[in-house]
């Protein structure tokens, strides 16, 4: 509750819907996103993609990814409405603030640990080092079950 | 790799004998296997992203299913997020369910 919660939301609009169309569409989510006092963070159109397996008739869609700040009730609304056009075949919203600060610690994590390995004067990054331990062990191991 | 093995052993060590000679298909003796290491940790991604289709492709082989972990040497932490991962791009059609 501290934070704010930090949403993705990608909608795929059918290849029949014009550049207004989308603008539109994008205007109006804009406007329920600052109805519920959320912020909108980020707006990326994708384009014309082709999708993976047919969706209804389509075979390929515009994307559109916003990101946004908010309730749950927001996110409640806009999954209603986006579910009642006709233009948009797909969407998906999930929340991501807590993966990404999660990722954001462990990368700090990691940022601390190689200072504290370059004061010791020890080598640094994981990968060399556990990739050395993965070869003993595994040669141990081959040399007991051959 | 090494994690796996003793991971599995009190699992019981004979039923999991088969299943590799099998999945080996031929005698193992003087068979050099490769070192499997998670690409997540040894890349350092602490984010699996959906929306990047290209990375998760590698980890969906021809028929789209998802490439199982004692395969690709990925790691619990890191299979559990791809899966996420996976899951959420084949909802926005980024990756097909099923492929024949």
């Amino acid at each position: 509750m501290s934070q704010a919660r930090q949403y993705e939301l990608v909608y795929i609009m059918s290849p029949d819907a014009t550049e207004q169309e989308v603008t539109d569409l994008h205007a109006q989510i804009e406007s329920i996103i600052t109805r519920y006092q959320g912020a909108l963070v980020k707006t990326e159109n994708w384009g014309r993609r082709k999708l993976a397996f047919r969706i209804g008739k389509h075979r390929e869609g515009t994307y559109v990814l916003e990101v946004f700040t908010g309730t749950g009730e927001l996110t409640k609304e806009l999954d209603r409405r986006l579910k009642v056009i006709d233009s948009v075949i797909r969407h998906l919203c999930v929340r991501v603030d807590e993966e990404l600060r999660l990722a954001e610690r462990t990368r700090a994590r990691r940022e601390v640990e190689t200072q504290k390995r370059i004061a010791k004067g020890l080598p640094v990054g994981g990968r060399s080092r556990r990739g050395d331990d993965d070869g003993g062990d595994d040669d141990q191991s081959d040399r007991a079950e051959v | 790799m090494a994690e796996e093995r003793r991971g599995r052993g009190g699992a019981g060590s004979k039923t999991r004998g088969n299943g590799r000679g099998g999945e080996k298909g031929g005698p193992r003796r003087g068979m050099f296997r490769r070192r499997k290491v998670c690409k997540f940790c040894a890349d350092k991604v602490d984010y699996i992203d959906y929306k990047d289709a290209k990375m998760l492709l590698p980890f969906v082989p021809e028929r789209a299913k998802i490439l199982p972990r004692r395969i690709s040497g990925v790691c619990a932490m890191h299979q559990r997020k791809l899966q996420t991962a996976i899951m959420r791009a084949r909802t926005l059609a980024l990756l097909p369910y099923s492929t024949d």
